[in-house]
């Protein structure tokens, strides 16, 4: 009795001499322990307060008690109950067990979770019902259900402690143990470490982040991946980018909803210039994953397919819509400044890392991801109101706040130049083919028909025209490459539907293996987080970059070889009047362009 | 089972994901950079030349238009000859329309 009476007393001085944080009153419940323990309790204690921001005591008002259990359920480090901390009682001796300096030491870890709890309660505190909070972790607003939130927080991959996903109240504390003890946190977690400092005007000393975010991009035609670094200071500028409507596919009716990163070119002085980079511009797109034969409107409706971030080169995208699609794309500037470039795209890099979500069609489409993507990045946006379901709706909606600017789209031809606008491929062909027939006198009605004539027959017209004719059927002639290569896509298609036939499942086999390894790829099927299994969370940093790099370019090697074999195979599996054509095509666009070469070179 | 559901796949991406997993096409060339010819690989293109084969396409749409078809494309092509050429930089558009043609 008298020597818990002493402990007490010591407890107490101990708590009161601390430093700075002293006013973080913790009284440590001396019962059953050993004077050695009290006074490693005391250290504890003291560790704790030396790591607590300033004022964080005069939050919680009064005193807390801490006393050590030995019966909290398994797996449980830490309770609170009204003022008392209860801790797991094998903490302490391996509080008392620890060499070297308190460290991030798991004892500590658990007592700075209960009292960021304890905060978290306090009229101060509030933090896991704060919006900004929770747009941050990931318990985002439902569009259609009156402004709740979703249950489930889909922000999985590379989490520091899965417990976090719990609910908000445990990532606070969670996180808040973080903040004050990993020294990696503040470029780890960029957007909530920056909460948690404003939330308490200070935060612990820490290295300088690199100011490129690191992203898994599709490559261009060479490399199938490639790891971009993005620093927000050489990007000018965002814009929402929509691919138009495509009133003949149920799947696009709406159109679709990406961002697009106005990055400017290395050297490059950042300014309207950067426009033109287009080689290095990037996008971000939020995309059903699919993995099934048809895009099933009732798997869409219920949520069966992933909804992940895939970020792809512009270019490879515009050729997608306007190529291969024949849409058009809008590409409208946002009106940002520099915070909020930079809060997008630590958004985006969250994302990237860490969300497997799931698509609904009408809940959880890409014009919901992207708004939940903008609104997470900029604060100013959740109080204006532009939440919508569809791509159109939401461009709409971000016009009238002020937030796009469509008025870059009313001087088309202004807009097509400067690349607020991309035209479907399909646009011109009729002037085209005009221009072809007024000089050469064509053996077709118009350029629908000319394009749909045998290969063969378009072949002898390709050495035969003056530089604007000839000139004006290389448009057509690509373009009629095109129609050829979706007519065999869809062959292969049906194909494929129909299985194996005529002494091809052996080809069937062996494409379909070579399409798994796709598929199954972790950084093409939109989580890098797989690449870097095992190790750190949130952004990887510095030695996590240098080893996913050579993941990386390894894996870009590998999924080459893997892609032109598959080409290779589905061009055998071709029928063969199909591939005769295909054929044909490129043999017309490889004589048209030495003659269109030969014309231009003597023009010039 | 698991031959259809490999073809099963296998119809989907070239069907529906063409962008991540056939970036080009299967003819063995992606739209513009190949145009009407195989003497420009996309392997020994460094990546500056990429800019103006890329605008390959385009730069016919332009001749053949008579300078009325343009593109964000051709543009950024067309300061890419005028930043490092300076005989470009004397260059009319049309000029360096049929030069981007001539390559």
């Amino acid at each position: 009795m008298r020597r818990a009476a002493r402990a007490l007393a010591l407890a107490c001085l101990l708590a009161a001499t601390g430093p700075v944080a002293a006013s973080v009153r913790i009284a440590a419940d001396p019962r059953g322990l050993a004077a050695d323990e009290l006074a490693a309790t005391a250290e504890l204690v003291e560790a704790a307060q030396a790591r607590l921001p300033p004022g964080f005591g005069q939050a919680l008002g009064g005193a807390a008690s801490l006393s050590w259990r030995d019966d909290l359920p398994e797996r449980v480090h830490g309770r609170t109950r009204g003022m008392r901390i209860l801790l797991r009682r094998g903490l302490l001796s391996q509080w008392m067990a620890r060499d070297g300096g308190a460290g991030a030491h798991p004892a500590l870890a658990a007592l700075l979770h209960e009292l960021a709890h304890l905060y978290d309660r306090s009229p101060a505190g509030g933090l896991s019902r704060d919006p900004r909070l929770l747009d941050l972790a990931g318990w985002t607003v439902r569009p259609l259900r009156f402004g709740l939130r979703t249950r489930h927080n889909d922000f999985r991959d590379r989490s520091p402690d899965p417990y976090e996903l719990h609910s908000p109240a445990e990532f606070v504390a969670v996180n808040f143990e973080h903040f004050l003890l990993d020294p990696g946190y503040a470029c780890r977690r960029p957007q909530l470490h920056a909460y948690f400092a404003g939330r308490f005007g200070w935060a612990p000393p820490h290295p300088p982040c690199a100011p490129e975010l690191p992203f898994v991009a599709a490559g261009g035609e060479d490399a199938l991946l490639r790891l971009a670094g993005i620093d927000p200071a050489r990007v000018h500028a965002v814009d929402y980018l929509l691919a138009e409507p495509d009133e003949a596919r149920p799947m696009s009716r709406w159109g679709h909803s990406m961002l697009r990163l106005v990055v400017c070119a290395p050297g490059r002085p950042r300014g309207p210039d950067c426009r033109l980079d287009l080689e290095h511009h990037l996008v971000l797109s939020f995309r059903a994953f699919v993995d099934d034969v048809q895009v099933s409107t009732w798997r869409g409706l219920t949520g069966s397919y992933p909804s992940r971030l895939f970020v792809l080169p512009l270019q490879q995208v515009v050729e997608e819509y306007t190529a291969v699609e024949l849409r058009g794309l809008r590409s409208v500037p946002l009106r940002l400044d520099d915070t909020e470039i930079a809060g997008l795209l630590a958004r985006a890099a969250r994302i990237h890392w860490s969300y497997d979500g799931r698509y609904y069609f009408l809940g959880n489409n890409c014009a919901v991801e992207t708004w939940k993507l903008l609104s997470a990045g900029m604060p100013r946006l959740p109080a204006a109101e532009v939440r919508s379901i569809t791509p159109t709706g939401l461009l709409r909606r971000l016009a009238r706040a002020g937030i796009a600017d469509p008025s870059v789209l009313d001087d088309r031809e202004r807009a097509v130049r400067l690349g607020y606008y991309f035209e479907s491929r399909a646009a011109h062909l009729k002037e085209m083919f005009a221009v072809a027939d007024a000089e050469l006198g064509l053996p077709a009605a118009d350029a629908a028909a000319w394009m749909a004539l045998d290969p063969v027959q378009r072949a002898p017209w390709m050495a035969a025209g003056g530089l604007r004719a000839s000139a004006a059927l290389l448009v057509l002639e690509q373009a009629a490459l095109r129609r050829e290569e979706a007519a065999a896509r869809e062959a292969l298609k049906q194909r494929f539907l129909r299985g194996a036939r005529g002494g091809a499942e052996a080809e069937l086999e062996r494409a379909g293996q070579a399409l798994r390894a796709l598929l199954d790829d972790p950084a093409l099927s939109g989580r890098p987080a797989l690449l870097l299994e095992g190790t750190g969370y949130g952004l990887p940093l510095d030695a996590e970059r240098a080893r996913l790099a050579a993941t990386v370019e390894g894996q870009a090697v590998r999924l080459g070889r893997v892609q032109s074999e598959l080409r290779g195979q589905a061009r055998q599996l071709l029928p063969p009047e199909q591939r005769r054509r295909l054929e044909q095509a490129g043999v017309n666009l490889d004589r048209l362009g030495a003659h269109l070469r030969r014309l231009a070179r003597d023009a010039g | 089972m698991i031959r259809s559901r490999c073809a099963r796949l296998l119809a989907l991406v070239l069907a529906t994901v063409p962008a991540m997993a056939f970036a080009g096409s299967f003819s063995g060339s992606t739209a513009g950079t190949s145009v009407g010819g195989t003497s420009a690989s996309s392997d020994s293109t460094s990546g500056d030349d990429k800019v103006v084969v890329q605008a390959r396409e385009d730069a016919a749409g332009f001749v053949a238009s008579n300078g009325r078809l343009r593109s964000a494309r051709l543009e950024a092509a067309f300061r890419h000859l005028r930043e490092r050429d300076a005989a470009a930089r004397e260059a009319d558009d049309m000029a360096l329309a049929r030069s981007i043609l001539a390559r």
